[in-house]
């Protein structure tokens, strides 16, 4: 008797999903909605009809966060783009929609979303391939219309918030027959520029918004090689906010308008102004602090100091700093010039009233040995005493052996 | 010294200032050092005008490089 597997509910379930899901893939699905529920979950479940036949559908909700949920409505005939699947818990099978569009949409959006299919499968819009955006670009290029309101907003914004730009316009057709291959042509010449001529931080390829028949050029699948195949960053800049195009899935950075990618590439002249004239006070409020800990702990240094500084060593110094800083106040502002003129006089006259730095030049101090007091003259010493010498690093014990009057 | 490296510059002058301990001399030179880089950015980022030129091809590897005016 031949051993025929059994299989168990499940089992088969779960085959013919895998079988169903590996042979069929994805795929376009026109029909008319009928029993739509809206699910409190956000998920949305209809079914969807022709005139013979039927299948159940569902629409997980933010399934695409690209497209604003779609307003549906019973009896509205739809093209939807989706997988079949099996649920298997019922062993019902189930078509799960990603995205959704009136019937009557017509062949350009079709075109759109499967050109967008075929190139993010080729990894055309993988984030690997993004090339960084610099922070503080020198030149850019811009390839637009010479013409059209794009080039207008992207100038005056970047004139408005880093004018520090040199920018260069490569002309561009951006809507019609001609555009895709202007398109591609000032690409090509931008990176020849770039390469020989002067090289370039960035680029920003856009125009304004418009129908999806205007902003073709910029879903054109020549132009999405093209801009992927380009060595220097692209930033692009097409359209009002919501319209995407294949262009802004190849960027490298995707800027919902003209003026906000000029935005997005450039510094704030303002927030740089704001940074520079707070320094100043900033900074010097820091040093007033450097001044005071120094102060206050020369000062405690100062007990038990045991020398006398060559009073117009000491004068002559501090003059030089006196000068520095003078020159510093004059440029920073009188405010600022008695406290700081106090408080660097002090330092520096304390400073050099450091007791250890004479043995940090190679001075040393004698005395006749069990003596407190230094020796500075050789009428209080004779042969034969015996002396101790301290150095900067430690001190040592001698006999003195002849004495020479100075 | 291009704008990003002086401002790049003056960071570094900024952190080094905070460190603590730093000598008196020192901090002094590094404040004068900070204040004219601050004055020569500030007088780049005043003065700054957005330069525009127009890049037409006219052979290979040819171009022409002109002001662009937008009217």
């Amino acid at each position: 008797m031949l051993e025929e597997h059994v299989h168990s509910v499940s089992e088969l379930n779960r085959k013919a999903r895998g079988l169903l899901e590996k042979n069929l893939g994805s795929v376009w699905l026109k029909g008319e909605i009928s029993g739509l529920t809206r699910a409190p979950s956000g998920h949305l479940y209809f079914t969807l009809k022709d005139a013979t036949s039927e299948i159940s559908a569902v629409r997980f909700k933010d399934r695409s966060a690209l497209l604003p949920p779609p307003q549906l409505q019973t009896g509205e005939e739809i093209l939807a783009w989706g997988r079949l699947t099996i649920y298997e818990p019922r062993g019902r099978y189930q078509f799960i929609v990603s995205l959704i569009q009136p019937a009557g949409l017509g062949a350009l959006q079709l075109n759109f979303e499967r050109l967008k299919e075929t190139l993010k499968k080729e990894g055309l819009f993988d984030a690997a391939h993004k090339k960084p955006i610099p922070p503080f670009p020198h030149r850019i290029g811009v390839i637009t219309s010479p013409t059209g309101a794009a080039i207008r907003d992207i100038l005056s914004t970047i004139e408005r918030r880093w004018p520090l730009i040199e920018v260069f316009l490569f002309p561009s057709v951006v809507q019609g027959d001609t555009a895709a291959g202007e398109l591609i042509s000032a690409l090509a010449y931008a990176e020849a520029f770039n390469s020989t001529q002067a090289p370039l931080d960035l680029l920003i390829v856009g125009r304004g918004g418009g129908s999806l028949e205007d902003l073709a050029a910029f879903n054109d699948e020549r132009v999405a090689w093209a801009m992927f195949a380009c060595p220097i960053p692209i930033v692009s800049a097409v359209g009002h906010e919501i319209d995407f195009t294949i262009a802004d899935f190849v960027a490298d950075l995707r800027a919902p308008t003209p003026s906000a990618a000029a935005e997005l590439v450039t510094p704030s002249r303002t927030e740089q102004l704001g940074f520079l004239s707070t320094w100043t006070t900033r900074t010097l409020r820091h040093l007033e602090i450097l001044l005071d800990r120094r102060t206050r702990r020369l000062e405690s240094g100062l007990k038990g100091y045991i020398f006398q500084i060559p009073i117009r060593k000491v004068e002559r110094l501090s003059q030089d700093l006196d000068l520095r800083l003078g020159e510093l106040l004059r440029r920073t502002g009188e405010a600022w010039k008695k406290r700081h003129r106090e408080a660097t006089r002090l330092d520096g006259f304390l400073r050099l009233c450091d007791p250890t730095l004479p043995f940090q030049r190679g001075y040393c101090l004698t005395f006749r040995l069990g003596t407190p007091t230094p020796l500075r003259d050789t009428a209080s010493i004779a042969p034969g005493q015996r002396i101790k010498t301290r150095l900067q690093k430690g001190s040592f014990i001698s006999q003195v052996e002849e004495v020479t009057t100075g | 010294m291009k704008i990003d490296e002086a401002l790049k510059k003056l960071e570094q002058i900024t952190k080094q200032l905070e460190e603590n301990d730093l000598p008196l001399e020192k901090a002094l030179g590094l404040f004068e050092e900070g204040l004219s880089l601050a004055t020569a950015i500030k007088s780049d980022l005043d003065q700054a005008k957005l330069k525009i030129q127009q890049v037409m091809k006219k052979a290979e590897g040819v171009f022409s490089v002109e002001d662009f005016d937008l009217q």
